[in-house]
């Protein structure tokens, strides 16, 4: 990947050099921040090739427009509000083409791959928390990847959502409680 | 993984979805565990292809409709240009701009006209 010891540090200067043509400062930007793109696609999707795509979907989307990027929030908000767009997107779309052409359940519009994990422990970790995330309903499994997995508080998880906090904390309670079901037979 | 470590993780991931959780502490244990999410390798370069090919392609065509639209403009001022200097050589050489003027019949007369047409 590229060298981090590119000597601009600084999201609006990264930001102003990306608008420049600067290939090396948004391959930083990518670099930073595609781990935490990952946890949101992939923990929304199941760990597949369609999420990498639609990865690599976040990331051109906000080159061009970062334009757009005032500075007001955090890059990495906004980088995360393209990501949970994009992702409820691409569910709304698989579901629609499911519902068109397969009788199968949901369960077919996601999958997950966990073979290159190093042991088998936590490669069953791994299994667990994707097969309990891919049970969920799409708006709660939005806000148990941001909770669990992104580590953000429920005002934080509100703002990327756009949602009222009292509508986060009441579906992070359901959410709960649809996951404690999940895990029960897990 | 056994039984005891998998229930600890379940209730990790339960605990997680309390309001008052501390969610990062909790997703860094949950990352411990385990379940870790990245892209695979050499996705950086992925995307910075797919955003720079396509920006160069783009590139190309810009320059290409804008290279066009000058020809055009060239093309048309040119074209302005002759029709004006026409005219001004029209109203020298006729002193006026009647249609006639511009079919070049202002100073024949209608038999001299017969006698072209006919031969006679």
């Amino acid at each position: 990947m590229l060298n981090e010891s590119y000597n601009v540090t600084n999201e609006i200067e990264l930001v102003k050099a990306s608008l420049a043509g600067d290939k090396k400062a948004f391959g930083l930007i990518v670099n930073r921040y595609q781990k935490m793109v990952a946890r949101t696609v992939k923990g929304m999707l199941g760990d597949s090739v369609f999420a990498e795509d639609i990865g690599q979907e976040v990331f051109i989307k906000l080159y061009y427009s970062l334009s757009e990027f005032r500075g007001d929030a955090k890059l990495s908000t906004y980088i995360q509000k393209i990501a949970v767009n994009l992702t409820l997107n691409e569910i709304k779309r698989r579901k629609r083409f499911f519902s068109m052409f397969s009788s199968k359940g949901n369960n077919e519009m996601y999958e997950f791959e966990v073979a290159d994990i190093d042991t088998e422990e936590r490669r069953e970790a791994s299994e667990i928390v994707n097969k309990a995330l891919l049970a969920m309903d799409p708006k709660f499994r939005i806000i148990i990847t941001m909770r669990m997995l992104q580590g953000y508080s429920t005002k934080e998880t509100a703002e990327i959502l756009d949602l009222p906090l009292g509508t986060v904390l009441s579906r992070l309670s359901r959410a709960q409680e649809q996951l404690r079901t999940i895990l029960e037979k897990l | 993984m056994n039984k005891s470590t998998s229930s600890e993780l379940k209730d990790l991931i339960i605990t997680s979805l309390n309001a008052d959780a501390d969610a990062e502490d909790v997703s860094s244990k949950i990352e411990e565990a385990g379940v870790s999410f990245d892209f695979k390798e050499g996705f950086g370069e992925k995307v910075l292809d797919r955003i720079f090919a396509a920006r160069a392609v783009v590139t190309r065509e810009v320059d290409f409709v804008r290279s066009f639209n000058l020809a055009f403009y060239r093309i048309a001022l040119t074209g302005v240009a002759a029709i004006v200097v026409l005219l001004v050589s029209i109203f020298l050489m006729e002193g006026s701009l009647s249609f006639n003027s511009f079919i070049g019949l202002s100073n024949s007369y209608d038999e001299s006209i017969v006698c072209l047409l006919t031969g006679n």
